[in-house]
């Protein structure tokens, strides 16, 4: 069992806090993903769940045992670094079997698990030779063996993957994941890719300014974002938000967007009713509307602006009352710049976000 | 287009070319002299040739100081070279009337003519024929068509006839000469300026040569020299304390300003402060701990361990001047090592430490595995740069035993170049130390090679 707690967790440096009074819990054989763009504390979470920077205060337990204050070394845990942080002055057999002979392993253990690292890494004929003389994509499964070979209940990896180039990345993507699947490690996983994100973990947290703004399963955090900065940044393209104005009719709600009136879904209705001032935002993602040659019934009339095809969908720019919107249509649609075009937008496919503290509003 | 590429591959040559105009006159043109000081004599062989002309072929070469027997000399016209000390001869050209009343004009040896006037300048301008003495002589003086006895004979002068000097020639003489040892050697000449001719005339030396060659007579006297052994093994023996010493301590310092510990900076400028100090200052300073009445006795008396002053820096107690050295070199460059060290330490990534944390290292087990193994470059350099440094260690030991209780190479390069004015010896000497030098960084070069370096093919 390595259930990692993580409880009002607050690290800084200097007068910046990097991560604020975070709580978090990681269910025992989880692959978690932080996520989140660059400096906003993911990767000093991570580091606080390794030990390589003690929090300020809070406390982390893994399995039960608090961790808090033990040096890493002692926590039993596994990791791979952005670097690899491989040791090039070792072979690639010393490097993988480092740790377990630093934990005074049996002789014929190391030399088990090393080997069997290294084949499930498909690196068993670099094991003689040294990490000097090898490419960027060998050193990572180099890496990956090591953290492997330790057999530990939790394993950490820091952007393990964005030193690769693309192609790379993408194949090593599927491979982790595949790797990862059989092995019973609770899993913490930093990157700031999204795909990487969304393709991997078994559930993600979303972090900002040191603080987790959600924490869900994939599909949960792409399509039912908890607030605005989550819906605009996950996503390609990220979630289109319009400005619009609440009118309380005695019966009904209704919202007013360029001249456009949209009757929110009847559970939600009740919740903007209930808001403070006139003011709302409406958030929906490119593919969730509905593209029509023709007016027809609670339609918007748009302008395109720009067509960008991308093979298996057109990404459309188009304007409305001042906004551009962000709209994915299927390719056989034949539409071009400065066409007119025909929204509708399907009512239990907007997110409303009450502009006051940017939260997404769910009964 | 071709002329172009050309260009653009003549322009790194041309921005280097200030760097090698630079390295040839200030660095390999005195190394280059310096060589030749240490193992060429400017002087050693005399040429000897076959007639008293310089002109004359040579044929043979007798070395400089070789005994001679001297068997004719001929008197020549002068090299004019400016040189002192010279065997000269006078000659004058004379005119007067001959025994039959006919008019005689030509050259006569100046030891013939007794000189009655001379001009202001002090030039002979008449004089009469000195007389001959002994019953058995020639009353007539010989009169020679040139200034030289071999030449024909123009006439014959009357003893004490009066004559008129037109004209003086000064002579060198040549000696044909046959070194003393070695009877069947080819005699040959040689001008008296570059011999030593002994007071029979028939025995004589080569005073100096002129044409060099190389020769280890400077490195063989180097090495006879009663102070080169006791220089050598003193200065082996402090490279051999100093370095491993110092190593040790600057890794220590190393790692202290390494761990980031509180005050780390504070400790990497009390460290690194010895370095602002020159070395003559530092021994200087240990003298005056390890003298007379210095600080050391006086701390070893205010604890009542010794009955008055300990004289630690005596010809009795070289152990203590070289105990006192290898501390003022410790204390002096050890800091150096420790920059080197530092700087190799913060070359390794951060994370690679930290994942040999993660891995369960220990501390000791960090350094033993990790930092020691990836700074094995850095320690190549120290170990280098210090052993090339304390094989030229100088003005510490000048300061703490004058250079002749304890000496070291360096100290007798400097004896042999002021003291001794033996330049081609000091230069041995400077050369035997580059040697040594060169040794150590191939053998360090070899031996501490780092593990990156090897890689398998």
């Amino acid at each position: 069992m390595a259930e990692i707690r993580i409880e009002r967790v607050t690290k800084s440096f200097g007068d910046k806090a990097a991560v604020r009074d975070t709580s978090l819990t990681i269910a025992d054989r989880e692959f978690l993903v932080l996520l989140g763009p660059s400096g906003c504390g993911k990767t000093t979470l991570l580091r606080a769940i390794a030990g390589l920077g003690m929090a300020d205060s809070g406390r982390i337990t893994i399995g039960g045992r608090d961790v808090t204050y033990l040096p890493p070394g002692r926590r039993q845990i596994s990791m791979v670094f952005q670097s690899y942080a491989i040791f090039p002055h070792m072979t690639v057999r010393d490097n993988i079997g480092f740790g377990l002979r630093m934990n005074k392993v049996d002789k014929s253990e190391i030399s088990r698990r090393v080997n069997s690292a290294a084949e499930l890494l498909h690196i068993e004929d670099l094991l003689d030779r040294r990490p000097s003389a090898m490419s960027g994509g060998q050193r990572q499964r180099v890496a990956v063996a090591r953290a492997l070979a330790m057999e530990a209940k939790v394993l950490l990896m820091d952007e393990p993957l964005s030193n690769l180039d693309a192609l790379l990345r993408l194949e090593m993507r599927a491979e982790l994941k595949r790797l990862l699947a059989d092995v019973d490690a609770t899993t913490v996983y930093v990157t700031h890719d999204q795909i990487e994100a969304l393709s991997m973990g078994d559930r993600v947290a979303v972090m900002r300014d040191g603080e987790i703004q959600q924490c869900d399963v994939p599909h949960k955090v792409y399509e039912a974002p908890s607030n605005r900065f989550v819906g605009g940044f996950i996503g390609n393209p990220p979630m289109n938000f319009l400005d619009g104005m609440i009118r309380r009719n005695t019966d009904d709600v209704v919202v007013t967007v360029a001249h456009h009136e949209f009757s929110p879904a009847a559970q939600i209705a009740p919740l903007i009713r209930a808001l403070n001032g006139d003011r709302i935002t409406l958030g929906i993602r490119a593919e969730n509307m509905e593209t029509l040659t023709a007016p027809g019934p609670d339609t918007v009339p748009v302008s395109v602006e720009v067509v960008e095809p991308l093979g298996a969908q057109n990404l459309l720019t188009v304007e409305v009352g001042g906004h551009r919107l962000k709209v994915s249509t299927h390719p056989s649609l034949p539409v071009a710049a400065k066409d007119e075009l025909h929204i509708r937008f399907p009512a239990d496919q907007i997110r409303w976000i009450d502009p006051a503290n940017d939260m997404v509003l769910y009964t | 287009m071709k002329v172009r590429t050309w260009r653009r591959r003549l322009v790194p040559y041309l921005l280097i070319a200030p760097a090698i105009v630079y390295l040839a006159m200030f660095f390999a043109y005195p190394m280059y002299q310096g060589l030749v000081l240490a193992i060429y004599d400017d002087d050693a062989v005399l040429p000897v040739r076959s007639e008293p002309t310089l002109d004359a072929s040579e044929v043979s070469k007798i070395p400089q100081g070789t005994a001679l027997r001297i068997l004719d000399r001929r008197s020549q016209a002068m090299i004019e070279d400016g040189e002192a000390a010279l065997l000269t001869e006078q000659w004058f050209r004379v005119s007067g009337s001959a025994a039959v009343g006919t008019s005689v004009n030509g050259w006569v040896p100046e030891a013939r003519i007794r000189v009655r006037e001379s001009d202001a300048a002090g030039n002979p301008l008449t004089g009469t024929v000195r007389p001959k003495l002994g019953q058995s002589a020639d009353p007539l003086t010989d009169v020679h068509a040139e200034p030289d006895e071999s030449s024909s004979v123009v006439g014959r002068l009357e003893q004490r006839v009066s004559v008129s000097i037109a004209e003086v020639a000064v002579l060198e003489v040549w000696f044909l000469v046959q070194p003393a040892e070695d009877p069947d050697e080819i005699a040959g000449w040689a001008p008296s300026r570059y011999l030593q001719v002994f007071e029979d005339g028939e025995r004589g030396r080569v005073h100096r040569g002129t044409a060099g060659e190389f020769t280890s007579a400077f490195i063989e006297r180097m090495i006879d020299d009663r102070f080169f052994e006791p220089a050598l093994r003193n200065t082996l023996l402090i490279m051999a304390m100093l370095i491993p010493l110092q190593l040790v301590l600057a890794l220590a310092m190393a790692l202290v300003i390494h761990a980031r510990i509180r005050f780390s900076s504070g400790f990497l400028y009390v460290f690194a402060l010895p370095i602002g100090m020159s070395d003559l200052a530092a021994g200087i300073l240990f003298f005056s701990i390890f003298t007379g009445n210095g600080l050391l006795n006086s701390i070893l008396d205010g604890l009542g361990l010794i009955d008055g002053p300990f004289a630690f820096l005596t010809a009795e107690t070289t152990g203590w001047i070289l105990f006192a050295i290898v501390l003022a070199e410790l204390w002096r460059a050890t800091s150096i090592v420790m920059v080197i060290l530092v700087a190799g330490l913060q070359a390794i990534p951060d994370e690679t430490l930290e994942a040999a944390e993660l891995f369960g290292a220990s501390y000791w087990q960090r350094v033993r595995h990790i930092m020691l193994p990836l700074l094995k470059p850095s320690i190549q350099v120290a170990l280098i740069l210090r052993t090339i440094l304390a094989l030229q260690v100088f003005a510490v030991v000048i300061a703490l035993s004058g250079g002749d209780v304890v000496t070291v190479l360096a100290h007798e390069s400097f004896r042999q170049y002021f003291e001794l004015r033996n330049d081609n010896v000091a230069s041995a000497y400077a050369l035997f130390i580059l040697l040594l030098s060169i040794t150590s960084a191939v053998f360090y070069l070899r031996s501490v090679r780092s593990e990156s370096e090897v890689r398998p093919t």
